[in-house]
């Protein structure tokens, strides 16, 4: 298999998964763009792995890596997600802005 | 004597400071404080005139002294005859008045502070009139025009008061620049400060004649701007809302008084220098003049009162002027006894018409004021010169002296000498006018109803009263004998018989004049009751100074907020717009940032990418 089949697929997912955290309003949706990013590097990784045989499989052994931080990091970023959910009664990123800066402190979206 | 005489100096600013302290805690021990204080400063003031009247040698005695830079300075006292008297006549009147505030100012709200400044202005005066050195003399200066300011502002609640305070304060002050740059000429010239030393150079060594010009018209602006001459001489009617004891004070004693003594005690380097002589004797023949005119049409008893201290004033520097130092110094103490009791006396008539200055509230008030009627009697005839009294005989001098110079004398131009007589003649005529209107308005006629419950005043302000007339009444002998008091080479013939019945003659016609002018005064304009005229000068000072001042004031607020402030404005400004342009990048969306940092890290990518 030339090497260059997993490097496009992987290149492809990179860009729906940026597409998707710049784009989308919905946080879940956005951490979904996340993983798709980190996912496509694994397949980076392992591809690189296989195509250069390489003794010790430090690209394997990263993916593992990768794969557990990603699902802590999902955890996290999901119990923050439903934090927001409960103060804000909405998950909308473009919706959250109350870190502008700006005269009058920010009503807009906080509290209901 | 030496120590006697500092301690005579120290007491009243002792005392001052002891009133001020006990404050309202100790009211009547402040008070108590303040008339024994001044009861042992006049005590020593008596035992250092009285050792040094007549022929007794002057003392002159240095305590301290520096020489830091250039000649020295020194804490240095002399007291010669005319010190003596001087000391005399500022404890007496300033004991007369510290015992009659005790009823004037009975139920005042800010007594303590008034005592005080009472006590320094009576220290300040008695150590202009001891000081040996230009600067310590300057110190006494100042200190009374300070105290002068706090003393008319002492009902500061009242706009005329604050006004008239600060009219005085910036004339004498300005003034006082003339004494400041004197002193440094002199002491330029002489190399030395004391008084003493100074007037002994000028005496001993040939100057030639008019060489002092420049010190001696310094000397006279200084005297001019105190003691309240032409130009300058709108700050002393205006002082009137002060308490009328101050008035005294000032008016007898202390602060015009200096004026005339500071030349009295200069006198070598006026004698010295014509041209200061003959500018003086123009400035007293305009002022006396003037003054007894404003004196003939006010309505306000304290205001002719002020204006005649003016005009009686300008009397004594004309006699300084035409060379006549015996008649001046004797007319000063002349003037500072018939003048205490004259405002003492209206000070009565004012607390018993419940505070109104003007002549309309008054009227027929001899019947209920038998005492102040009698001693204010005395008062008016002193300063109108009627016979046996005071008045008569100084004010005789003065002018038979002036004569003497118009007709053959070489002090000033014969043009001004002439003048300053004519102005003396006339103004005498117009003081009989003004004193015997203000006499009839005030204790004849009918009562005004303000005037209807008038009475006499306690006895703490009648004794005063009775204190003064001795002097007032019998003050004509130290006429008789200057010698006796002013020490010997000061006689001279003051008194000539041909002068005393010509000016019996004016005061008689000017009297009658009035007098039927009072017989027929619903017709005469004279006894109208009519706004205060504001003196002419003060339109003068209004459009050359004071509106130039406040038009500079205007442009320096517009040059301070306008240009100074616009940089300030600017700059912050600047800042916030700047600041406004950066915030709108931080708009609070999270996407928005990652798309910069998304482009950013493709725009390095790319570029890199090219590079290679």
């Amino acid at each position: 298999m030339p090497l260059w089949w997993p490097l496009l697929l992987a290149s492809l997912l990179f860009a729906i998964g940026v597409y998707g955290v710049l784009v989308r309003r919905n946080a879940v949706l956005v951490l979904m763009g996340v993983e798709l990013m980190l996912n496509a590097v694994n397949i980076n990784m392992v591809a690189f792995d296989a195509h250069l045989r390489a003794a010790l499989h430090a690209g394997q052994t990263f993916t593992l890596f990768i794969i557990v931080i990603a699902a802590a990091e999902i955890g996290l970023a999901l119990a923050i997600v439903l934090l927001v959910f409960r103060s804000h009664g909405h998950i909308e990123v473009d919706r959250l802005r109350a870190l502008a800066d700006r005269d009058e402190p920010a009503t807009e979206e906080t509290g209901r | 004597m030496n120590v006697l005489l500092l301690v005579m100096l120290a007491v009243p600013f002792a005392s001052g400071a002891i009133t001020l302290l006990l404050g309202h805690r100790a009211e009547h021990a402040g008070k108590a404080v303040a008339v024994g204080g001044e009861a042992v400063a006049l005590t020593l003031a008596c035992v250092v005139a009285f050792s040094h009247l007549g022929s007794a040698s002057p003392t002159a005695h240095v305590y301290a002294s520096t020489a830091a830079v250039g000649p020295p300075i020194a804490l240095s006292l002399s007291v010669d005859q005319l010190s003596a008297v001087m000391v005399l006549l500022v404890h007496v009147v300033a004991f007369l008045v510290q015992v009659y505030s005790l009823g004037y100012l009975a139920h005042d709200p800010r007594y303590p502070s008034y005592a005080f400044l009472v006590s320094v202005f009576t220290g300040a005066m008695s150590l202009v009139v001891t000081a040996d050195d230009l600067w310590v003399l300057l110190v006494g200066w100042e200190l009374m025009g300070a105290c002068s300011y706090f003393l008319i502002a002492h009902h500061w609640e009242l706009p005329e008061a604050r006004a008239g305070a600060v009219k005085a304060f910036l004339m004498t002050r300005t003034a006082d620049l003339g004494l400041l740059f004197g002193i440094l000429v002199l002491g330029h010239r002489f190399g030395t400060y004391q008084i003493t030393s100074i007037m002994g150079a000028i005496r001993h060594d040939a100057f030639q004649v008019d060489s002092l010009w420049l010190p001696a018209l310094l000397f006279l602006a200084a005297a001019v701007g105190k003691s309240a001459q032409v130009p300058l001489h709108t700050w002393l009617p205006d002082a009137m809302p002060g308490p009328t004891p101050i008035s005294a004070l000032i008016h007898a004693a202390t602060m015009v008084a200096a004026g005339v003594f500071l030349v009295a005690r200069c006198y070598p380097m006026f004698l010295n220098s014509t041209s200061a002589l003959t500018w003086m004797a123009f400035i007293a023949a305009v002022t006396m003049l003037l003054a007894a005119v404003h004196a003939l049409t006010s309505t306000d008893l304290k205001r002719v009162l002020a204006w005649s201290t003016v005009s009686q004033l300008a009397y004594m520097f004309g006699a300084l002027a035409v060379g006549s130092y015996s008649a001046a110094v004797l007319h000063l103490l002349a003037h500072g006894a018939f003048k205490a009791l004259l405002f003492l006396a209206a000070g009565s008539v004012v607390h018993a018409v419940e505070g109104a200055t003007s002549m309309t509230a008054m009227g027929g008030l001899r019947r209920r004021m038998p005492y102040t009627f009698v001693t204010m009697t005395l008062g008016f005839g002193a300063l109108a010169g009627v016979v046996p009294l005071v008045g008569f005989f100084t004010k005789d001098a003065v002018i038979s002296a002036a004569l003497r110079e118009a007709t053959g004398g070489r002090e000033v131009w014969p043009f001004v000498a002439w003048l300053l007589v004519a102005s003396m003649i006339v103004t005498a005529m117009l003081t009989v006018a003004y004193s015997l209107r203000a006499w009839l308005l005030v204790f004849f006629g009918a009562p005004a109803p303000a005037a209807e419950h008038a009475h006499e005043p306690p006895w703490v302000m009648r004794a005063p009263l009775l204190l003064l007339a001795v002097p007032t009444a019998l003050g004509g002998v130290a006429v008789a004998y200057p010698a006796f008091v002013l020490g010997p080479g000061r006689g001279g013939e003051l008194f000539h018989a041909p002068m005393a019945i010509a000016s019996t003659a004016i005061v008689v016609v000017a009297a009658v004049a009035v007098l039927v002018a009072w017989r027929r005064r619903t017709e005469w304009d004279l006894w109208r009751a009519r706004p205060v005229p504001h003196p002419r000068a003060d339109a003068l000072y209004e459009f050359a100074v004071v509106r130039p001042v406040r038009w500079l004031a205007g442009g320096t607020v517009f040059g301070d907020r306008e240009v100074i402030g616009g940089y300030v404005e600017g700059a912050a400004g600047a800042a916030g717009g700047l600041g406004r342009l950066l915030r709108w990048a931080q708009n609070g969306s999270v996407q928005a940032y990652l798309m910069v940092v998304v482009v950013g890290a493709v725009a390095v990518a790319l570029a890199a990418g090219a590079r290679a």
